[in-house]
Parts: C-alpha cells; structure tokens; sequence
C-alpha cells in the first residue's frame, strides 16, 4: 500500500516537472477562473448586505430647496412629525447644507463633475425619514403630500434608489456567474489537456503497465491526483487573490463609514465559507477533468 | 492451459485475420507458430492475452473463457502471462533493475519481494553485471533478455512471444532460444511467433503454421517448411 502511494506521488511529481508549460496553463486558467466564482460570491454577498441595511434604514428622503427659509423648512419639519403613525419619527434626522455638502464629498467622490457643481450654498438641506410602515403606496402618497409643500424641491424614495441597486446586482450575479462557468470549462479543458499530453509522453509506459497487468485505476490515479494538484493550486492563489481583493475593497469602502456604502462588504466568516468553496471545486474540477482524459486514453 | 474454438477476428472490413482458428497448448509446452507476415501469428498471440477480441468463437485461458470476463479482471489474467516483443518494448529512462522491478511495482508488490525477485530473475538471464545500465548501454540480445526478465519476474503460467529474435543475429538468437528452453522446463507455458527458420528447426518442437488467417498445419516436434 505504502510503495503504491509513494509509486503515485512520485509519478505525479515527475509529470509535473515534465509538462512545466501546461501545468501552468492550467493552474492560472484555474486560478482565474476560481477567482471569478469566488468574486461573485462576495458581491453577491456584499450587495445582499447593502440591500438588507438599505431596507430598514432610509427609505424617504425630502430634498429642501438651497433658499428655503428657516420657516419653510420649520414647516416641513412638522408636517413629518404630524405624522408618527406612517414614519418613525425619533429617527428623523436633518441635514443642512454643510452636512449635506460634506455627505455629497464622499458619494460623489468618483465624480469631480458632479462635485464642481455643487457649493454648500447651492445644494439642497435634506429630511432622512425613516418610515414605520412597509407599505409602500402608503410612503409614496405621503411623499406627494411632501412634495407640494413650499421650499420643498424632490422627495426621493429609497425604494427606487434599491430598486435600481436590486436589478444591478442581479445583472452582476448572472454576468459573474456566467464567465466564471465559461472559465470553469476552458480550466477543465486545459487540465485535460494537460493529462492528455502526460499521458501521450508516458504512452510507452502505459503500455508496459497494461500488458503486465496493473489495474487501470493503478495507472489513472497519478494523472488523476495531477489534475486535481492543479485543480487545488490553482484553488490556493484564487484564495490568495481574493482575500487581496477583499482586504483592499474592504479598507476604501472604509472611507465611505457614515454612508450605505460601507454595508457593502463581507464578513470573515463568509470568506472563509467561500474559500472552502474554491479550493472543493478547484479540487473536484481538476480531479475529474483528469479522471475523464485519464479514462479516455486508457483504452490502447 | 489456452483453448481456441473457432476464432474469427477482423480488422475493420478487410478478410478476417484470423479465421475459424481452433487448437489447444497444454500446461508446460512450447509451441511455435509460423508463417509469413500477415499470416495472423501476432493476432493470435494478442487474442491470448486480451489485447484483441475476436467476433466469433471464445479463448479459454488457464480454465476461464477471458472474452466473458469483465474488463476489471482482464489486469489479474494478464499477471499469469509475460509478454515479449521483436522491439523489447524496454522503458530507455529506466536501468535494467528498474525495467524488471517496474513490472512488480504496477502491480503492487512490496519493496522486499522486488528487492528479492529482480537479482534472482536477472541471475537467471545471465544480466546480474548489468542491473544499472541503461537499454542504450546494452546490445540488443541483452536488452532482450531484460525483457524476457521483465515478462518472467512474476513467474506467470504462459510466455508469450512475438518474434523475440527477429531483430537478432543467429547466434545471439539462438541465446535467446536457450534461455525461452529453460524457463520452458521450468513448467511455463511458450508460445512463440517466428518466422525464424533455422531456429524451429533447430528447436524440434510442435508447430503451428498459419496462411491467411487459417490454420494449415499443427504438427508435433515439427520444422519450418
């Protein structure tokens, strides 16, 4: 038992040592392609947060014009606390111009444009309502009640805003999955590649073997535990690659701390999950990718 | 030992290779078959041991019809049978000890018993100086006798082979002979495909001879004719 383990495990060694360009091929193929599944995982993951914060946070934001007066907005003020049975009136917060101005400095940051635009005299004092009720026919006929106020300029509802954010994500879960899937293949395919070609290097051998009477499953196994050796590297650096990309994605969205942004990214422990994930399939691909080459080429 | 009853075997559409072939080799003879190229030797040889399988008619080795067995057996029978070639089939990254051990080590004998069986079997080949060279470093009669090494390490009940001194001068053929002749009175079972004259008439032994596909003769200590 020992000497055909080790017999396995050296023949894996020396076919990886042989077929050096291919090996690689196939690792970063895998590598890439593991990478893409793990990305969209986290995304998933990320915006499912954003959504859930999103939805018992915000939902209702009154726009005050940049030259409403103190009464005017004294007005509207009490026209959203007349109302505690539709909006939670405790969290009702209000932003002046310079809150408004330093909050629009960091959800405009990617938009100097937008940004040269806006001073803190021109830009609009806002409400953050946090309504009580889910129903939202109930919110949006209280927005239209907003709206006609004097010195109010838009209300704007969260549901919208997610709703947008809702299709976004979905179109990002479906592209990701997709192109990790077609990359998935294209790693299966070279791994298979690769075996195909250990295989023709050792045909001689093979044929040895078969005629002196080594099972099949005694000649498959060490192409079989390549393809999964790459299959699993390739795992570990899509693994290292991810957690780079979170660690980074995870300290800029730091920066966006008093935002809904900063709710867009994941937890330890669901990177952990997704690892464990990565190296399984990496694992599996490769295994089976070979497996199937392995049996193909058996027949001589 | 090997029973054939009525074996066809056909490659693609062409006439069949082999045709309505029926004879039986007892435990322990030594057979030669001949006739010319084409003539269906290397068929039957592959026939005996799997390698082919023929349309029609059935092959029975050592007791069992080894078209019936499963595909997963067909490893085990071929333990009981060494093979040997006009072109060695050697491994040429591989020494002498290592060819002959590799035949053990794929079917999982332990360190110890190769470590054992190998010099023994080398002993016996007259190779013992050799064990660490390489096939390149040996002459062709040598390297043959690692290959006749290699199919009798694991002491199977059948020897099988193919022109095993077509690729040979006569008198390193006849070595060979020699050698195939004590491991013959040994109790394996040969069956041996030539087209070698001189050698089965020098042998005396029973022979098959072969045209087209078709069994013409099965003679007992015979000549080539």
């Amino acid at each position: 038992m020992i000497a055909r383990i080790s017999y396995a495990f050296r023949e894996t060694w020396a076919s990886f040592k042989r077929n050096v360009t291919l090996t690689m091929a196939a690792v970063i193929t895998s590598a890439v392609s593991l990478l893409l599944v793990g990305s969209t995982f986290l995304i998933q993951r990320a915006f499912d947060n954003l959504l859930t914060r999103w939805k018992g946070d915000v939902e209702l934001i009154v726009y005050v014009r940049s030259d409403a007066d103190v009464n005017q907005i004294q007005v509207i003020q009490d026209a959203l606390n007349s109302q505690p049975a539709v909006i939670d009136v405790s969290k009702l917060r209000y932003l002046d111009q310079a809150q408004s101005y330093a909050e629009a400095q960091k959800l405009f940051a990617g938009d100097p444009g937008t940004l040269r635009l806006l001073t803190p005299e021109n830009i609009p004092s806002q409400f953050k309502v946090v309504p009580i009720s889910q129903d939202s026919n109930l919110i949006r006929e209280l927005g239209e009640q907003f709206r006609s106020l004097a010195g109010v300029r838009e209300v704007a509802y969260a549901q919208d805003v997610f709703d947008v954010v809702a299709r976004v994500s979905q179109f990002i879960r479906i592209a990701t999955t997709a192109m990790s899937i077609v990359l998935l293949v294209v790693a299966v395919g070279l791994i298979w590649n690769t075996i195909r070609t250990a295989m023709f290097a050792r045909r001689r051998e093979i044929e040895v073997m078969k005629l002196v009477g080594a099972t099949n499953w005694f000649i498959r196994i060490p192409f079989m535990l390549e393809g999964l050796m790459q299959g699993l590297i390739g795992g570990v650096l899509s693994c290292l690659g991810l957690w780079g990309l979170n660690t980074a994605w995870s300290n800029a969205v730091a920066d966006f701390n008093d935002t809904e942004l900063a709710a867009l990214v994941v937890t330890d422990g669901y990177m952990r999950f997704v690892m464990f994930i990565l190296l399984g399939i990496g694992a599996i691909a490769g295994a089976v990718g070979s497996g199937i080459a392995a049996t193909r080429f058996l027949d001589v | 030992m090997i029973r054939l009853e009525n074996v066809t075997k056909t490659y693609g559409t062409e006439i069949p290779a082999v045709r309505d072939a029926s004879f039986e080799v007892a435990k322990g003879e030594f057979v030669f078959m001949v006739g010319p190229s084409g003539s269906g030797k290397s068929t039957l040889l592959r026939l005996m041991n799997r390698q082919e399988q023929p349309e029609r008619g059935a092959v029975w080795v050592a007791g069992k019809d080894i078209n019936e067995m499963s595909d997963s057996k067909v490893p085990y029978l071929r333990r009981n049978i060494g093979n040997i070639f006009q072109d060695y089939k050697l491994l040429l990254n591989k020494t002498v000890f290592e060819n002959v051990a590799f035949a053990l080590e794929v079917i999982g004998r332990p360190k110890h018993v190769i470590r054992q069986q190998v010099p023994a079997v080398l002993d016996l080949v007259g190779l013992s100086d050799k064990e660490d060279r390489f096939p390149h470093q040996l002459s062709g009669g040598e390297q043959q006798r690692v290959s006749i090494a290699r199919a009798f390490v694991n002491r199977p009940l059948i020897l099988l082979a193919d022109e095993p001194t077509g690729n040979l001068d006569p008198a390193t053929g006849e070595g060979i002979m020699r050698l195939l002749d004590r491991i013959n009175n040994t109790g394996t079972t040969v069956v041996m495909a030539t087209h070698d004259q001189r050698i089965v008439n020098m042998m005396r032994r029973r022979v098959v001879q072969l045209d087209r596909g078709v069994i013409v003769r099965d003679q007992e200590r015979g000549v080539y004719d």
